[in-house]
């Protein structure tokens, strides 16, 4: 195959598999981050990343976990680069009040802003399982922990929003 | 399973059924009515968590021309031609970017990072060790000696960095998996330290090559500095 031809079709076949899984990786990086322009940044980062290792990706099957994982560690590049606190709920900034923004829904933004609140380790898990509908085991691989420790997260993690809605509602 | 352990494993993943766990919602009403609520509040978490995603805006991606072909995983009977192309891609970097006898450290730091990106199954916390017969495949003991006394290795595989085949194994450590990259063409004059948010590790001057060791951040990487120069020894 001449260099061309290989190039056309690793980007077409690239480009299929981002307009696949960007939703994906979007919501992902924008729940890391907690902010909806620095998610877009860190996607961007993500997919020239991605590209230029295109071609390590033996099965396009594995595609989700693979651009997944490049997201999981672009947002951590990029705080790493910017030296950023994480976001603190109690001082929100005007971007990351837009990204909890649900239009007239309140009870979603009310669930939104719970979901937000959430310490990084509850809320990558939650996020992974129930957004992006991963196996604790794939979600173990993504953030490699133990799948017992991905369990305890997640049971954790909705305690602890249950318990948010119990007291909102007494 | 009693009442206690169902709602703690409903409540880690509401959607879970197995055979314990329906058998027991069938005989415990109150149970099954609690696994139907968190079902229906992962619904609510469902639709929050789906934020407005704006439209895809492709970056500019690099010109097919600059995208080289890196050589597939081939078995070892392929070896010689592997070496081949290697030694030609080699040939043509060297000649492209950095014109000197050894490949400079940071480049070879950035292509084990990426390489990290390449393979994110092989970062699996697991306590199931590579068979006997695909870890001799990957560390060839006409290439390296690895001595089983590393640790439990979970992950084996024939890896190309920087144009070469080298072996890529991951052990476990004590904050996760460690990968470690055996690398014994890239000879390299002084370590070479590795640092992330979430990762650290460094490259190993290590005879007339070296071996990257990265882990999570936390793992003690001195530690494993003096297990692999006390387990891996080139043979070739």
């Amino acid at each position: 195959m001449s260099s061309d031809t290989y190039a056309r079709d690793a980007r077409a076949r690239f480009e299929a598999i981002v307009a696949d899984l960007y939703t994906d990786m979007y919501r992902y990086a924008a729940w890391l981050c907690r902010d909806r322009s620095i998610a877009e940044e860190v996607v961007q980062e993500a997919l020239l990343r991605a590209w230029r290792a295109f071609d390590s990706l033996r099965d396009d099957k594995a595609a989700k976990p693979w651009l997944l994982t490049i997201v999981r560690r672009e947002n951590a590049r990029y705080f790493e680069r910017r030296r950023l606190e994480t976001v603190d709920i109690d001082g929100l900034t005007g971007a990351q009040t837009a990204f909890l923004a649900a239009g007239d829904d309140d009870r979603l933004g009310d669930v939104r802003e719970a979901i937000f609140g959430l310490h990084d380790d509850y809320r990558e898990p939650l996020v992974l399982q129930v957004l992006l509908g991963h196996s604790t085991d794939e979600i173990a691989g993504l953030m490699g922990i133990s799948a017992a420790a991905v369990l305890t997260r997640l049971h954790r993690a909705r305690k602890k929003l249950i318990a948010q809605f119990a007291n909102d509602e007494d | 399973m009693h009442c206690e352990a169902f709602r703690q494993a409903v409540t880690a993943d509401p959607a879970a059924r197995t055979a314990e766990m329906v058998a027991h919602a069938a005989a415990c009403p109150d149970c099954s009515a609690y696994q139907d609520e968190l079902q229906g509040f992962d619904q609510k978490l469902r639709a929050a968590l789906a934020i407005d995603v704006p439209p895809l805006s492709m970056p500019a991606l690099p010109a097919g021309a600059d995208v080289v072909p890196i050589p597939r995983r081939a078995s070892w009977a392929r070896a010689g031609w592997i070496s081949l192309a290697a030694s030609i891609g080699l040939v043509a970097v060297m000649v492209g970017n950095w014109r000197g006898s050894e490949p400079p450290a940071a480049s070879l730091a950035e292509q084990v990072i990426a390489h990290l990106d390449h393979e994110p199954a092989s970062l699996a916390v697991t306590d199931i060790p590579v068979s006997e017969r695909r870890f001799n495949a990957v560390a060839r003991p006409a290439l390296v000696d690895v001595s089983r006394d590393i640790g439990l290795v979970t992950y084996a595989s024939s890896c190309v960095i920087n144009g070469k085949e080298v072996p890529h194994l991951v052990v476990q450590g004590e904050s996760g998996p460690v990968t470690i990259l055996l690398l014994p063409q890239e000879k390299i004059t002084a370590a070479v330290p590795l640092r992330g948010t979430s990762i650290e590790g460094v490259i190993l001057p290590v005879g007339n090559g070296s071996v990257a060791i990265i882990g999570n951040r936390g793992e003690s990487i001195d530690r494993w500095r003096e297990r692999v120069a006390a387990t891996i020894h080139w043979t070739a």
